[in-house]
C-alpha cells in the first residue's frame, strides 16, 4: 500500500514539476524571439469551422485575416472601394460594368478573369443561402476577359455594395475548398495549418497582387471564453484579442502594453414585439414601452457604458446618424404613463396596470450576452406598471417560441449597414424574415414601394429616413443602442485599423511590430 | 460507552444551520435594502458600512440579495438533495441486496447509461418540452444526481454483506428487508451522508448552471447560484460580489457536513478506536 | 470464464443500445432545428426570399435523412455503427469519429494527472483526518475541503490563470493541448475533486476504526501503522467507486475548466454540439462515453476483486457479482 501511495505521489510531483519547468522554458523562449520575424497572434471567440466560403460565416473569418477578398470592400468610413475589381460604372438604371485588374491570380496561379469571378459568384449563389440576398437580383455576363456586365432586376441597385459583402468573396470555383492544400483564394495570406474551431496558421502570399504585408506569419486562435481572451491580451500571449467583453474594460485601464479599440458597430440592439398579442396591438402601449426606457441607463447597466443610445433602427448606420435620437428624443416616463392611461391601462394598488381585469404583462426573452440588458429593461418597465418578466436562455427557446407564436418580446441585433431598401424591407415589410412580430403597416409598405422605385440618391435617402421614422412611431420594435464591439490591441503593433465591421476587418497590409514596444 | 465527542459536531452543525435559517427567514427585517431595487449611480461599490458586501452591477445591495436569495436556494437544493439521497439509497440498497439478480443488473445498466448521458441534453429537453418551472428543474437535477449515491451505497452494501453480523442475521432467518433496513442501511448512511453534504455545494452551483437553459430562478429573483454566475462577468473588477453567496454556500455546506458526520456517528454505534 | 465474458459483453451491448436509443429520442424531441442552425442565423440582410430558404432547409433535411421517423433514423444510425462509422457532423460536415479523436486525447491528458492528484490528496488527507478525528488537523482539513467544495470552479480557474499567466507570466494562453499547458488545469481539476474523496476516505476509515479487529489488533500490540494499513485497505472499496465516478466525470469533459484554459477537450465540444443540436455528434459522443464507462466499470470490478481479500477468499462468487 505504502509503495502504491509513494509511487502515485512521485508521479504526481513529477508531472507538476515537469509542467512547471516546461512552462518556464517556454516563457524564456518567447522572450528571445524578438526579431522581425515575429508572429502575429489573433484570438477570437470563434474561428472558421471550415475552409469553404459558402459555409455560414467561414468567409467572414477568412476575410478578416486576409485570406479571402471580394470584388469590393467597405472602408472604415462606410464607403465602397474596389478591391479585386479595378472599377465599377453604372451604365444605366439596371446595368453596371465591372472592370477587373488584369494579371492577378489565385494562389494556384489560375487567373482571376471575368470567367473565374462569375463562376465564383454563381457558386456562392447556388450554395450559400446567406449570399442569396446580395446576388438574387443580379445576372452576370462576360464582356471581355477582364470586364463583367451586371444586369439588375431592380433599378438603381448599388451593385458594388452588394459585391462587397463577405458572402461574395471570390474563390476558385473549380478547386475543392475542403483542405489547406486544395483551397484557392487570392488574399495576402495563405492558410498553412488549420484545426477547425481551434487554430489557423497563415503565411504571407509571395505573389500577392496588392501591397505586401510586413508580417510574415499569423496565428488565428479560438479562445471561446471572454475573460481568457482578456488575460491572453494582458499577458502578451496575443496581440489582437477580438470581442472583449464590456465587463472587462476596467482591466485595461492604465495598461502600458495593450490598448482598446472600440469602434461603434453598425447594428442596433432591438426589442421585437409580437404584435399578435392583444396588449401590443394598441400602438400607444408600444410607444409607451419605448418612452419608458432610460437608454442612458440601459447602456450603463447593460453594456457598461460602452455604447450610445439609438432610438430608431437605422440610427446606428453611419450614413443615417441624424436619425440616431429621432422620435424618442428623451427618456420620458410621464409620457409613457400618460399613453398607457389613454390606452385604458390603469395602475392599481399593487403597482401594476390593468385593463378589463387583465394585468399588462410582457415576457421578454433574452439569450447570449443580453442577460444584464434584459434585467435592466425589466426593472425600467416595472416602474411604469408593466408586469415584466425576463427569461434568459438558449436561442432555440426563442426560435421555438416564435414558431408557436407564444412569445411577447425578444432581443436581437441586426446589422444596419447596407442598402436601405433590402435592410428595411427585411425588417418591416410583411414578408421580411426579420419581421418577427408580424408588422404590417400600410403607410410603411407604401413608402417601401416608393423607395424601390426612387431613382435619385438623395430621394432614396430621404425616403429611408421617412420609413425609419414611421416605424419608430408605430413602434413594432424598440431600438436601444448599437452592440459594443471591443478589441484589445497590443501597443507593440502598429497600423491596426478601427472599423465598424471589425469582425471582418482585422488584418491589413500595414500592420507592423514596432521595435520599441515588444513583449 | 457512546463517544461523547461526536454529538458535538451534530450540535454545532444544527446551531450553525439554525443561525443561517434565522438570517434567511428574517431577511425582510434584517436588511435595509430592497434586493430588487436598481440604482445605477451605486453600481459595483466596494464593501462599506452601508453596504457591507458592496453592490452588484445594477447597484443592488449584495448582502440583502444574499439573505433574500437564501430561501430559494436552500429550498430548491435541499429538496433536490433529499430526493437524490432517497432514490440513491433505495436503489443502492436494493441493487446491493439482490446483487446477483436481474434487478441489480438492470439498475446498474441504467446507471451506466445515465453516467454517460450529457446532462445538458436532458435538461434542455425538459426545459423546452415541459416548460421552465421549479418542478422541472428538480426533475432534471434529481434524475442525474442520484447515481453517485446509488453506486456508493451499493458498494458499501456489497462489502458489508460479508460482515459477521449480517451473515448471522441471514442464518437466523431474518427477512431480507429487515436486514436491508436494520443492518445495511445504517452502514451505508455514513459515507453517503458525507458525500451528500459535500455535493450540496456543487448542487447549488449546478442548479444555477441550468438558468442558461431558462430552468431555475429567473431574474431578478435573487438566488445564490445565479448571483455567482452573474458575478463572474465582473470577477476581476469587483470580486466582492461573489463573497456573499460563496460565504453562505460555504457555511451551509459546513453546517450540513457537521450534521452529516454527527448523524453518521449516530447510526454507527461502534466505538471508534483512538490512536 | 467464457460465460462471464459473454455475459459481460451482452450486458454492455444492451447498455449501449438503451443509452443510444434513449438519447436519440430525447435529442430529436428537443425543439430546435439542426439544419436551420447549420444554415446560420441571418443577421446581415434578411433572407427575405423565404421560399428558397424553406426549400433549402427541406432539401438538406431529406439529404440528412432527418425527414424520416425517429426509428428509421435510429436503425440507420445503428447500421452505420455496425460498419464502425459514427457518421458526419451536421454542422461541420466532417466525420464525427475524427472530430472526437482530435479532442478526446486532450481530455484524457488532463484527466489522468487530475485523477492522480485527487487520489493522492484523498488518501493522504483522508487518512490524516481520520487519525486526528476531532482534533485541529481534522478541522483545518474539513474547512479547506468545504471551501473548495463550495467555491465555483470559475473563481479558482480565473484566479489561477490570472496569477500564473499575467502576474507571474509563466503560463502561455493558447488554444493548444500541450504538455507545458497541462499542469495548471490538471492541478485545479485534481484540487476540485479531492475534497469529496478526502471526506469519503475519512468516513470509511472511521467506520473501520469502529470495527472490533482494529481494537483487537491494537491491544495485541500491533503497530499503529500496520493497523492503519489494514483499515485503509478495507476502506478502499467504496473509495474505488468514488474514484471511478470521478474518472468518468473527468473524461466526459470539464466544460468550465476547458473553456477557461481554452483547452480543446471533449466537454466543450459536446456542449457546443448539444446547443447546435448536432445529432450525430451527440450520438457519437454518448456512444464513446458509454463504452468508456463500461470499460472503467469492468476495470473497477477487477480491482475490487484484487483488493478485498474477503471477496477473493470466498471464492464461491465470480467477478460478475461485484459489477
Amino acid at each position: 500500500m505504502k509503495k502504491f501511495l509513494f509511487t502515485v505521489l512521485v508521479i504526481g510531483i513529477v508531472v507538476i514539476v515537469l509542467g512547471c519547468s516546461n512552462s518556464d522554458a517556454m516563457s524564456t523562449e518567447t522572450e528571445n524571439d524578438n526579431d522581425e520575424n515575429q508572429e502575429l497572434v489573433i484570438v477570437g471567440q470563434e474561428i472558421a469551422t471550415s475552409l469553404d466560403p459558402v459555409e455560414p460565416l467561414t468567409a467572414s473569418y477568412l476575410r478578416s485575416v486576409g485570406v479571402a477578398e471580394a470584388l469590393f470592400i467597405v472602408n472604415s468610413e462606410g464607403e465602397v472601394e474596389p478591391s479585386l475589381a479595378k472599377s465599377a460604372t453604372e451604365i444605366d438604371a439596371t446595368t453596371w460594368e465591372i472592370k477587373l485588374r488584369p494579371n492577378i491570380a489565385f494562389w494556384s496561379g489560375k487567373a482571376i478573369d471575368a470567367n473565374a469571378v462569375i463562376a465564383s459568384l454563381e457558386r456562392s449563389r447556388s450554395l450559400d443561402l446567406q449570399a442569396l440576398p446580395f446576388l438574387d437580383d443580379l445576372t452576370f455576363h462576360e464582356v471581355d476577359e477582364y470586364t463583367i456586365q451586371v444586369k439588375t432586376t431592380r433599378e438603381h441597385l448599388n451593385v458594388p455594395l452588394n459585391l462587397s459583402y463577405y458572402q461574395t468573396v471570390i474563390h476558385n470555383a473549380e478547386a475543392k475548398q475542403d483542405s489547406i492544400e486544395t483551397m484557392d483564394f487570392s488574399g495576402m495570406y495563405k492558410v498553412v495549418e488549420f484545426d477547425s474551431k481551434q487554430k489557423m496558421v497563415l503565411e504571407l502570399n509571395e505573389n500577392y497582387w496588392g501591397e505586401k504585408p510586413k508580417i510574415n506569419r499569423i496565428i488565428h486562435e479560438e479562445i471561446s471564453d471572454g475573460q481568457t481572451r482578456v488575460l491572453s491580451a494582458l499577458n502578451g500571449s496575443s496581440h489582437v484579442a477580438l470581442n472583449i467583453p464590456v465587463t472587462s474594460m476596467d482591466q485595461f485601464k492604465d495598461n502600458k502594453e495593450v490598448e482598446i479599440v472600440a469602434a461603434p458597430a453598425a447594428n442596433t440592439q432591438t426589442i421585437y414585439l409580437n404584435l399578435n398579442q392583444p396588449q401590443f396591438q394598441d400602438v400607444r402601449v408600444r410607444q409607451a414601452l419605448s418612452w419608458a426606457l432610460d437608454r442612458e441607463e440601459l447602456v450603463l447597466l447593460g453594456a457598461e457604458g460602452q455604447s450610445t443610445p439609438v432610438t430608431t433602427w437605422l440610427g446606428s448606420n453611419p450614413a443615417f446618424a441624424e436619425a440616431k435620437n429621432a422620435v424618442y428624443t428623451k427618456f420620458d416616463a410621464e409620457k409613457a404613463s400618460q399613453l398607457l392611461e389613454e390606452a385604458g391601462w390603469v395602475e392599481e394598488a399593487d403597482g401594476i396596470r390593468y385593463k378589463d381585469g387583465n394585468p399588462l404583462t410582457l415576457r421578454l426573452m433574452t439569450w447570449g450576452g443580453d442577460k444584464a440588458l434584459g434585467e435592466t429593461l425589466q426593472h425600467q418597465w416595472t416602474r411604469i406598471g408593466v408586469k415584466a418578466e425576463v427569461q434568459h436562455g438558449d436561442y432555440s427557446l426563442i426560435q421555438t417560441a416564435r414558431e408557436s407564436g407564444e412569445w411577447d418580446a425578444s432581443i436581437e441585433a441586426w446589422s444596419t449597414f447596407g442598402e436601405p431598401l433590402s435592410l428595411l424591407s427585411g425588417q418591416f415589410s410583411p414578408e421580411g424574415s426579420g419581421n418577427y412580430g408580424g408588422y404590417n403597416d400600410e403607410v410603411t409598405n407604401e413608402l417601401l414601394e416608393q423607395l424601390a422605385e426612387a431613382s435619385d440618391e438623395e430621394n432614396r435617402h430621404q425616403l429611408a429616413l421617412k420609413i425609419n421614422e414611421r416605424v419608430a412611431e408605430q413602434a413594432p420594435v424598440i431600438c436601444l443602442f448599437p452592440r459594443p464591439q471591443i478589441t484589445a490591441v497590443s501597443k507593440s503593433l502598429n497600423g491596426f485599423e478601427e472599423h465598424f465591421r471589425q469582425f471582418e476587418n482585422v488584418v491589413n497590409a500595414n500592420l507592423l511590430f514596432s521595435s520599441s514596444h515588444s513583449n | 460507552m457512546h463517544n461523547s465527542k461526536y454529538p458535538i459536531s451534530l450540535v454545532c452543525g444544527i446551531l450553525l444551520l439554525f443561525w443561517i435559517a434565522i438570517l434567511i427567514m428574517g431577511a425582510p427585517f434584517l436588511t435595509p435594502f430592497d434586493p430588487l431595487e436598481q440604482n445605477s449611480s451605486l453600481r459595483l461599490e466596494k464593501p462599506s458600512l452601508t453596504h457591507p458586501l458592496g453592490t452588484d452591477r445594477y447597484g443592488r445591495d449584495v448582502l440583502s440579495r444574499t439573505l433574500h436569495g437564501g430561501r430559494t436556494t436552500l429550498i430548491s437544493s435541499v429538496l433536490a438533495l433529499s430526493s437524490t439521497l432517497f432514490i440513491g439509497l433505495i436503489v443502492g440498497l436494493v441493487a446491493g441486496m439482490y446483487h446477483r439478480s436481474i434487478i441489480d443488473t438492470i439498475l446498474m445498466r441504467v446507471i451506466d447509461v445515465l453516467l454517460a448521458f450529457p446532462f445538458m441534453v436532458l435538461a434542455m429537453v425538459i426545459a423546452t418540452l415541459f416548460g421552465t418551472s421549479f418542478i422541472h428543474l428538480l426533475i432534471a437535477v434529481v434524475s442525474v444526481w442520484w447515481i453517485s449515491f446509488a453506486r456508493l451505497t451499493r458498494s458499501v452494501v456489497l462489502q458489508a454483506k460479508n460482515d459477521t453480523s449480517i451473515a448471522a442475521a441471514t442464518v437466523l432467518g431474518a427477512k431480507r428487508y429487515v436486514i436491508m433496513f436494520q443492518e445495511l442501511l445504517p452502514k451505508a448512511v455514513g459515507p453517503v451522508l458525507v458525500l451528500a453534504t459535500f455535493e450540496l455545494g456543487s448542487l447549488i452551483l449546478s442548479i444555477s448552471a441550468l438558468s442558461f437553459l431558462g430552468l431555475g430562478s429567473q431574474p431578478p429573483t435573487p438566488e445564490w447560484g445565479s448571483m455567482l454566475a452573474d458575478g463572474r462577468d465582473h470577477f476581476f473588477q469587483a470580486p466582492h460580489i461573489l463573497l456573499g453567496p460563496t460565504l453562505f454556500i460555504m457555511l451551509t455546506v459546513l453546517a450540513f457536513n457537521l450534521i452529516g458526520e454527527g448523524l453518521r456517528d449516530w447510526f454507527d454505534p461502534n466505538e471508534i478506536t483512538k490512536f | 470464464m467464457y460465460k462471464i465474458i459473454l455475459q459481460k459483453l451482452l450486458q454492455a451491448f444492451i447498455t449501449l443500445f438503451c443509452a443510444t436509443l434513449v438519447l436519440f429520442i430525447l435529442t430529436h424531441l428537443a425543439p430546435g432545428d439542426p439544419v436551420k442552425l447549420r444554415l446560420g442565423l441571418p443577421t446581415e440582410v434578411a433572407m427575405s426570399n423565404t421560399k428558397v430558404y424553406e426549400d433549402r432547409v427541406n432539401e438538406l433535411r431529406s439529404q440528412l435523412g432527418l425527414d424520416q421517423t425517429i426509428f428509421v433514423q435510429y436503425v440507420r444510425w445503428v447500421k452505420q455503427l455496425l460498419r464502425f462509422e459514427l457518421g458526419n457532423s451536421i454542422h461541420t460536415g466532417r466525420s464525427v469519429s475524427s472530430e472526437i479523436a482530435a479532442r478526446l486525447p486532450a481530455t484524457i491528458l488532463l484527466s489522468i494527472p487530475a485523477l492522480l492528484i485527487q487520489i493522492v490528496l484523498g488518501l493522504l488527507f483522508g487518512t490524516i483526518s481520520a487519525l486526528k478525528a476531532g482534533k485541529t488537523y481534522d478541522s483545518v482539513i474539513r474547512i479547506i475541503c468545504v471551501s473548495l467544495a463550495s467555491t465555483p470552479a470559475f473563481v479558482l480557474g480565473l484566479f489561477l490563470l490570472w496569477l500564473f499567466a499575467v502576474t507571474f507570466n509563466v503560463y502561455e494562453i493558447s488554444s493548444e493541448a500541450s504538455l507545458k499547458r497541462m499542469w495548471l488545469p490538471s492541478i485545479l481539476l485534481g484540487l476540485l475533486a479531492a475534497p469529496q474523496l478526502i471526506r469519503i476516505v475519512r468516513a470509511n476509515m472511521l467506520s473501520e476504526f469502529g470495527q472490533i479487529y482494529v481494537l483487537a489488533a491494537l491491544s495485541r500490540g500491533f503497530g499503529t501503522k500496520r493497523v492503519v494499513k489494514h483499515a485503509l485497505r478495507n476502506a478502499l472499496l467504496p473509495v474505488i467507486t468514488v474514484v471511478a465516478i470521478s474518472f468518468t466525470t473527468l473524461i466526459s469533459g470539464a466544460v468550465v475548466i476547458e473553456s477557461i484554459f481554452s483547452w480543446p477537450g471533449i466537454g466543450k465540444y459536446a456542449l457546443d454540439s448539444v446547443i447546435l443540436h448536432d445529432y450525430p455528434v451527440i450520438q457519437g459522443y454518448a456512444f464513446i462515453m458509454v463504452t468508456l464507462v463500461i470499460f472503467i466499470n469492468l476495470f473497477v470490478d477487477l480491482v475490487y476483486f484484487l483488493i478485498d481479500p474477503r471477496i477473493r477468499r470466498k471464492g464461491e462468487t465470480g467477478i460478475e457479482d461485484y459489477a
